[in-house]
Formats: C-alpha cells, sequence, structure tokens
C-alpha cells in the first residue's frame, strides 16, 4: 500500500470537516474489507484516512418510539447476533448471514456495504422492503432520505464527498413485518449476488396489503418492482398471483449478460427469487 | 504511529506507518509469523486472529485501528507443555496436509467453539466458509472441529 496518513476523530462532525478540508485526498475508513483491498490495488488519490469505524454516534443497534436505528458503522455480525434484528428484522439478519464470510462480517459494516453502493449489495433488498430511511452528516447537520434515494449509480451513492453515513432507521410499523431475503450466488460462501431479492408484506382480511418488493444486481442500483408490488396489492394470495407478480417483476429488471451468468439466466433467477420471497413472506403473514 | 496491543496476554508495540496492516505487523515487527499472508484481499482466511473476542482478517485490517485491543494468534493457542484440543485433534485426524491454511483455520475453529462449545456440521462448515484450503477437501478438518466440541460437551456434562 501506498504511504498513507490515518485518523480517528472523536466525533462525526470533525469528521466531515477533515474530510470537506482534504477534498479527493481524503476518504473515510470504516470496516475496510474493500476500502482496504482497492488501496493494495491502486493508491488513486487518496493519502488520508479518517477511521469513523469506532464513532459512538455510528454504533449501536436501538429500538426507540420511531423505529429501529441501526448505526451505519454496526458490523454484520453483530447484526446476526442483536435479539431486537433477530426478532424484528429478519430479513436484514438473512442478508447480514449471506455477505462474505465470518471474518468479513466481523469486520464490514452495514453503512459501508450501502455507501459502496454496488449493484449487488445484499442489506439493500432487505432495508428496502422494509421502508428503511438512511441519516446523512454534512457540513450544514444532519439529512434523512428515504434509503431508494441513496443509490444514484454503480458505486455512486447520494453522498456528497464530505458527507457520512449516521445510521439507517427502519420505521416502527415495519418492525415485525413479514420479510424475507433470498440470494443466488455461484457459492454458497464469500461469494456476490447473481441476484438478491426481499418482500415484505401483510395481510390482512385475507388480502394482501402493504406489498414491498426489492431486487438486487438486476439494473444499475437496486429496485423496487412496483409494479409487481401494485399488482399484489388488495388481492388474495394465491400460488398464481405470485407467478404473475414475478413476471411482472423480470420486465422491471435490466439486468447484464456476462461471463457470470447470461441474461436469460438472471432473468430465470428473478423469476424464481421473487417467487421465493412472496411465498415465504405470504406464509409467515399467514402464520400471524 | 505507536500501535500498542496485548498479544497472546502480553503487552506488545511497535512503531509502524499508518498503512501497515494488523498482518505486516504481527509479522514483521513482532515476529509473529503464525498467520500467514495468503491471498491478502480477505478472501483466503489463513491470516485469521481474534481480536477483542472475534475473529478478522488481519490483512484487511489496519494496525493503527487495531490500536488498544487484545488480540489472539495462533502462537496463543498452545501453552508450553500442551496443545491445544483444536491442535490435538487435527493432528488425530490428519486435518493439515501443507499446512498453509491451518493458523487460519485453527483460530476460525476457536472462535467458533468460543461461542457455541458443541456446533453442528453446518454450524462449522459456515464458520469455516472464510477459510480457503487447497489439500485436505475439508472433510477432516470439519470432522475435527465437531469432536473437539463433542469432547467439550462431554465434559461440560461430566
Amino acid at each position: 500500500m501506498s504511504p498513507l496518513d490515518y485518523i480517528a476523530p472523536e466525533s462525526a462532525a470533525a469528521a466531515v470537516q477533515l474530510l470537506s478540508e482534504h477534498g479527493e485526498l481524503a476518504s473515510p475508513l470504516a470496516g475496510g474489507t474493500d476500502l482496504i483491498v482497492d488501496l493494495k490495488h491502486s493508491s488513486g488519490n487518496v493519502q488520508l484516512l479518517v477511521d469513523v469505524s469506532r464513532l459512538q454516534e455510528f454504533r449501536g443497534i436501538e429500538e426507540t418510539t420511531d423505529g429501529l436505528r441501526i448505526g451505519s458503522m454496526v458490523t454484520y455480525g453483530e447484526i446476526m447476533e442483536n435479539p431486537i434484528c433477530l426478532e424484528k428484522t429478519p430479513a436484514i439478519v438473512a442478508a447480514s448471514h449471506t455477505i462474505g464470510a465470518v471474518q468479513t462480517r466481523n469486520l464490514g459494516t452495514i453503512g459501508g456495504n450501502l455507501v459502496t453502493c454496488v449493484p449487488s449489495a445484499d442489506s439493500a433488498p432487505a432495508l428496502m422492503v422494509l421502508d428503511a430511511e438512511v441519516t446523512i452528516a454534512g457540513l450544514d447537520g444532519n439529512r434523512r432520505i428515504p434509503i431508494e434515494d441513496f443509490f444514484i449509480a454503480p458505486r455512486k451513492p447520494n453522498l456528497q464527498p464530505y458527507e457520512l453515513l449516521v445510521d439507517i432507521w427502519i420505521p416502527k410499523k415495519a418492525m415485525g413485518k413479514p420479510s424475507n431475503f433470498s440470494k443466488f450466488g455461484l457459492r454458497k460462501g464469500q461469494a456476490l449476488a447473481l441476484v438478491n431479492a426481499a418482500a415484505a408484506l401483510q395481510i390482512k382480511e385475507g388480502k394482501i396489503i402493504e406489498p414491498r418488493i426489492a431486487l438486487g444486481a438486476v439494473a444499475p442500483t437496486p429496485i423496487r418492482a412496483l409494479k409487481a408490488e401494485a399488482l399484489l396489492m388488495g388481492e388474495e394470495p394465491s400460488e398464481k398471483l405470485i407467478e404473475e407478480a414475478a413476471e411482472v417483476a423480470v420486465t422491471e429488471c435490466k439486468p447484464i449478460d456476462d461471463f457470470r451468468a447470461s441474461l436469460k439466466y438472471r432473468q430465470q433467477l428473478i423469476r424464481t427469487l421473487t417467487r421465493r420471497v412472496l411465498t415465504r413472506s405470504v406464509e409467515i403473514a399467514s402464520d400471524r | 504511529m505507536l500501535v500498542e496491543l496485548r498479544v497472546n496476554g502480553e503487552l506488545r508495540s511497535a512503531d509502524v506507518p499508518p498503512e501497515t496492516t494488523l498482518l505486516k505487523m504481527l509479522r514483521e515487527s513482532l515476529e509473529l509469523t503464525g498467520a500467514k499472508l495468503g491471498c491478502d484481499v480477505g478472501d483466503c482466511g489463513t491470516c485469521t486472529v481474534i481480536i477483542d473476542g472475534i475473529s478478522v482478517n488481519s490483512c484487511l485490517m489496519l494496525a493503527a485501528r487495531a490500536n488498544g485491543s487484545e488480540v489472539t494468534t495462533i502462537e496463543g493457542l498452545a501453552s508450553s507443555n500442551a496443545l491445544h484440543p483444536l491442535q490435538e485433534k487435527f493432528e488425530e485426524y490428519g486435518a493439515l496436509q501443507c499446512g498453509f491454511c491451518g493458523p487460519g483455520m485453527l483460530m476460525s475453529a476457536k472462535s467458533l467453539l468460543d461461542k457455541n462449545s458443541n456446533p453442528t456440521v453446518y454450524e462449522v462448515r459456515d464458520a469455516l466458509a472464510g477459510n480457503l484450503c487447497r489439500c485436505t477437501g475439508y472433510t477432516k478438518i470439519i470432522e475435527a472441529v465437531i469432536d473437539v466440541g463433542r469432547n467439550m460437551k462431554a465434559e461440560t456434562n461430566a
């Protein structure tokens, strides 16, 4: 690695200040599972690492009157062991479990996963179906946006270079909502998703309400399958309905065709995974 | 920059450049060459160490970030007069061939057993998914870890 400076600032405000002063020469450091690898292979412009991984403001998982707050610097390993996440947001736990392996999950953070902003980010679909919002710290304080607005393009999150992701909020209403996550990679361990998918829904008086479907690695950013959701809304759940929704979801995606998998194969995966997460979510909702 | 660690129970420090990984500090400054440099990108797991109770790829962690932490490396596993039960079982089962993955395999297995003393085959496979072995085909490694877990359970129940 080329020579670097390292600072671990005391507060989020100090970190933002440092990043704004150093511009492109500085980069925030979270778990480092992507960044350290990048720095080993190409130095780019980065000369200063601003370590935000242990900032108290970015840590912790708490249930508040507003909902569930997950600090951006919470690791996947911590999410997988957290009793509130296990009980109230199992889709986020399931997504975390599919990322890397134990050692990378112990370093990698959920915020880092989002800020890296790759189309296959496994935490994204799980958070999207639970209507997550994210808090972003900038020079003039914090702003809060829906997670869908956070992903602009591959490796381009909705962040100024000096801004930092503070935390992720799951609204009270989505906590405990029947949800499910599924991923297909070329291996079980340490594999990127060819397609990943999540769903969440409620069943009231025999009808589906508040349906959510999100898919990853199927477009330049993780997406919601809004037309498929609309098809489910207010309908009685059935195998046929889920098949139709999966078919519509395929038309909402723009997967690539490359050496990992052909376009046709990816479309089949979208169909299968959408069906799988919807079926499971309906089962969970029906059991209640 | 000065980095201070408690390594295998002993206070150690070194003055290293800020871009130094924990692995490099352990191997080159502290002369603990048990943790190996394999892929250097967090895929192979042979650099695995336990830091403040959790296993990490030491090739992906800056020494600076580990400052003040407690680190256990493969050198801390055996005592001066006895091997760790995992090491004994790895030997008994022939779980190592070339041995290059061994330090990481053993540290990942230790990390698992510290939390879950009697794991299932699935749990062992999941816990070792970040440790690649090109020789053994994994079967003997998994059997050895399961056996240690079984003995630990038997001892607890005795």
